[in-house]
């Protein structure tokens, strides 16, 4: 027999944390969480470094202060939690099945899901790195599980490919630590993560970034021995020639964050090809009726503070949707990006509400100008890649910019617009 | 000087020494098995694309090849020993495709000579046809011959199913022993190995990768070997279904391999890119990738690079190259007395049922007393795989151990119960586990069990996280604990 519950959320991190306490606080009767471990919070406790709830606390916290907060609050707030339970199953009429060392195998019959999966790092096999399969080849974020949770360091002289955040920061962190960090090296003309982590974490330890570099083959078959790095041209190949040895005892890879979203398609959820997370209105309802969606497992988010507040607004919807019993999606607009933009999320939005866009530049420049619908909207003084653009449009502008049911987002070289 | 004594010693734990050794388990003599890396299946074996059945294509297992007659005697037994082990068998069903009607006409004498040699008869569908079975490949085939016997089985989980079964009916195994050097004398081999010498009256040379340079320690090398590396890709599972089974194309080329096939576990591998390698390098390289996945999409158009998790790289053994491409050997030495060589090439896995029968007459040939065991058990039981179970099963194992509730590796679902009992029947490495139970197999490769099945590891085996290794040997993944590294320094400095 399925259990019924109001608001199931899948995922216990800060995203399923911010959703679960605003579905409550919205009336949901009974908020569940669902989570794998053994406790409640997800990979906040290894990141031990600061810069977290600057926007959302006004404040400077470590990634354990940080999810403590959300905890307390959950508690308070009444949130229960089923722990160490693998959700296998997410199936018609919303049914979720589970498993559990603790709990048995069991049956969910939610009002309403909200999806916090959060991401995964890219692996070796995708990045398709030819050369041996020795071991010490690793990502970031397995690493900062070791050195911070576990106590161990993956080796003592790293080489680390891609400049993601999570790579900047254990490059700051390995080199506390006592190892060696010989290079970040990076494929693109631009590094990958925020600009405050390539100079605090790296400018201010003399750690090299390489930019338009890449590692072209991994030496070793027990241990790994070494990495070839050589330089790429404008199409991102190698160039010949310039190919040279750097020896290291662990290879950290740092090249990118993947939505995690099996389970969204056994749902039969529609995916974005390039978010690589849900399709969602502003409510972020899926294209499933009943399935919210909010933090990482949408969009790879910058900042945490960003992941609880997009989550909260999936928590208060799954509420309303569970109390109700429907939500329509909010399709009428679809938002389109345009010029040198690669994403906006929401996807749809229905024009009759204040809403947040969350974009992504293709290509980092300066002057760079953001249009709504071709009408200037605002300047920046440069734009990057590595940084997301969040902007708020309140309804009362937003109908100025809409034709013929699309929203045209553009962020490219311009002199005019409104400074913000 | 000491030596343990064996009547049979088997040298290489990979699928034929393997299913020597459980064929010869059924009769009352005394096997060592001897295994240079830390578990079993891992050297060519561990890189076949686990395809058996094989045989019926018989232009490229001419009637004239001896590989071939292993082949056909081997397609009787695979079914049924799986079936006994509980290895994984799926029957999928293959294809010899073709572009054109130049390569047709190979095809239609192909099915002639096939047919003619007893071996069944299999149908040339033209595309719009095949299109109904196989609705990914590519419009551009112009159809292909169907052999609906063509199966697949992980050569991995076979190898060490028959190990287990082995080893329950008595065969000593002996890990991370390698043979360093072999003497022939006149009623035993004096074999000196990494762990301790050994005195044997047969040996049965299955080394695989290395057949040739153990032939050669006691001069039973009447054969040169060439190593070819070939490159397979794997498939992320959420391509499940854009084969149904084995889809290959008739080779344009000799060499010119170019096949998609399903696994037992729902991934894709697509290769096998060919080339002549210098041994023991098993690195994948650029162009073999790049050349791998450009061969796979022509075939089948929806395959993407975004799909592929990863990739790997193993060794064919082909055997006097210049006097028949791809011949075998499986039996007595000409020139040594008492000692075996099994170098089969490919299709090793296919081939290995019906190649340890035969070593096993020609060791009663020789004079080996064989009385059957009436111990001995053919069955073996495998690990449950939970996610695998239905609700029902899965619900049942949990209340009986809860181990079993405890979702280590996402990916692939892979519980704790199943991880510790990976570890109970040999497993002491992250891939030992890895190539049992498939924790770490996925798309995300490790990334997140990996720190988990680690300190499981270390927990069941009794030692610490940073004596873990990868694959065995020097493959350690952790350097030490946080803070010592700084001491470290000091102690240099």
């Amino acid at each position: 027999m399925a259990e019924r519950i109001d608001v199931a959320v899948i995922g216990a991190g800060p995203a399923g944390l911010a959703a679960a306490i605003a579905a409550r606080e919205q009336g949901a009767e009974r908020v569940v969480i669902i989570k794998r471990s053994e406790r409640l919070g997800g990979l906040l406790p290894q990141c031990i470094h600061n810069g977290f709830g600057l926007l959302y606390f006004g404040e400077d916290m470590t990634g354990p202060e940080y999810e403590r907060v959300f905890m307390r609050r959950a508690e308070k707030a009444g949130v229960e939690a089923r722990l160490e339970t693998m959700v296998l199953d997410l199936g018609e009429g919303r049914e979720i099945t589970a498993a559990s060392s603790r709990h048995g195998y069991m049956r969910f019959r939610p009002g309403a899901v909200v999806l916090a999966m959060g991401c995964r790092e890219r692996a070796r096999g995708t990045l398709g790195i030819p050369g041996g399969r020795p071991s010490g080849v690793l990502t970031a974020g397995t690493c900062q599980r070791y050195v911070n949770i576990e106590g161990y360091i993956p080796g003592e002289r790293f080489v680390i490919l891609g400049s993601g955040d999570i790579g900047m920061i254990m490059a700051r962190r390995l080199t506390l630590e006592g190892a060696r960090v010989e290079a970040v090296v990076e494929i693109m003309p631009w590094p990958g993560g925020l600009i405050r982590n390539e100079v605090q974490c790296l400018h201010d330890f003399g750690i090299p970034l390489l930019l338009e570099h890449t590692v072209t083959f991994v030496h070793g078959e027990g241990r790994i021995a070494g990495v070839t790095v050589a330089r790429v041209d404008a199409e991102r190949r190698p160039v010949p020639g310039t190919e040279r040895f750097v020896p290291c005892d662990c290879l950290l890879l740092s090249a990118g964050l993947i939505p995690e979203n099996e389970l969204s398609l056994k749902a039969g959820v529609e995916l974005d090809p390039v978010t690589g997370g849900p399709v969602v209105d502003e409510n972020r309802q899926t294209r499933v009726p009943g399935i919210f969606a909010g933090g990482n497992v949408v969009q790879v988010h910058d900042l945490v503070d960003w992941v609880s507040w997009e989550a909260e607004a999936a928590g208060r919807a799954a509420a309303r949707f569970a109390d109700k019993g429907k939500m329509p999606f909010a399709g009428k607009v679809r938002v389109s990006p345009g010029e040198n933009v690669k994403y906006v999320v929401p996807q749809y939005i229905s024009g009759k509400e204040d809403v947040t866009l969350h974009l992504r530049v293709t290509r980092p420049g300066r002057k760079a100008a953001l249009r709504l619908g071709g009408k200037a909207w605002k300047r920046f003084r440069s734009v990057r890649p590595g940084e997301m653009i969040i902007e708020k449009v309140p309804v009362a502008r937003l109908s100025q910019f809409i034709s013929g049911g699309e929203l045209r987002v553009d962020c490219g070289r311009g002199e005019t617009g409104e400074e913000a | 000087m000491s030596y343990a004594e064996t009547e049979v010693l088997i040298i290489g734990a990979g699928v034929l020494g393997a299913a020597t050794a459980r064929e010869l388990s059924r009769y009352r003599v005394d096997v060592t098995l001897v295994e240079k890396n830390v578990d079993v299946g891992w050297g060519i074996t561990k890189a076949n694309v686990g395809v058996v059945n094989q045989g019926k294509d018989t232009l490229e297992f001419r009637p004239e090849y001896r590989r071939s007659h292993l082949l056909w005697r081997s397609l009787a037994m695979m079914e049924p020993l799986c079936a006994e082990l509980d290895v994984p068998f799926r029957k999928v069903g293959g294809w010899e495709m073709c572009w054109d009607m130049k390569m047709k006409e190979k095809l239609d004498k192909l099915a002639r000579r096939t047919e003619s040699l007893g071996l069944g008869k299999d149908r040339f569908y033209w595309y719009p046809e095949l299109k109904e079975m196989e609705p990914n490949v590519s419009p551009k085939i112009l159809g292909g011959l169907h052999d609906p016997d063509i199966a697949v089985v992980n050569p991995v989980y076979l190898t060490q199913a028959l190990v287990e079964n082995a080893c329950d009916n008595g065969v000593h195994l002996m890990l991370e022993t390698e043979v360093l050097d072999m003497k022939a004398g006149h009623h035993w081999f004096e074999v000196a190995t990494s762990r301790g010498d050994f005195r044997a009256r047969y040996v049965v040379n299955a080394a695989g990768e290395w057949v040739d340079k153990i032939a050669a320690m006691v001069g039973a090398d009447d054969f040169v070997l060439f190593p070819i590396k070939g490159y397979v890709g794997v498939l992320d599972r959420r391509c499940e279904g854009l084969v149904n089974g084995l889809v290959s194309v008739l080779p344009e080329e000799p060499g010119d391999m170019n096949i998609v096939v399903p696994t037992v576990e729902g991934n894709l591998l697509f290769g096998i890119q060919l080339q002549i390698n210098r041994r023991g390098d098993h690195s994948t390289t650029e162009h073999m990738a790049r050349k791998a996945l450009e061969n796979a999409r022509r075939l089948v158009p929806d395959i993407s690079r975004e799909n592929v998790i990863n990739a790997f790289c193993g060794f064919l053994m082909l055997r006097n190259y210049e006097i028949g491409w791809h011949e075998c050997e499986v039996g007595m030495s000409g020139r040594v007395p008492r000692f075996i060589n099994m170098t089969i090439g490919y299709p090793g896995v296919s081939a290995s049922p019906g190649a340890a029968a035969e070593v096993v007459e020609v060791l009663r040939k020789d004079g080996l007393k064989l009385e059957p065991d009436p111990k001995f058990n053919p069955r073996r039981k495998g690990i449950p795989d939970f996610s695998r179970l239905s609700d029902k099963e899965k619900s049942e194992l949990i209340r009986k151990d809860p181990r079993y509730g405890h979702v280590v590796c996402r990916c692939e679902t892979v519980t704790e119960g199943e991880i510790v009992e990976a570890i109970r029947r040999g497993a002491t490495t992250l891939d030992g586990v890895k190539h049992r139970v498939r924790a770490g197999m996925g798309r995300c490769q490790g990334g997140f069990c990996g720190p988990r099945v680690t300190r499981i590891l270390a927990r069941e085996l009794g030692i610490p996280e940073s004596e873990v290794t990868k694959k065995g040997g020097d493959s350690t993944h952790l350097s030490c604990r946080v803070k010592d590294i700084l001491g470290k320094e000091e102690g240099d400095g």
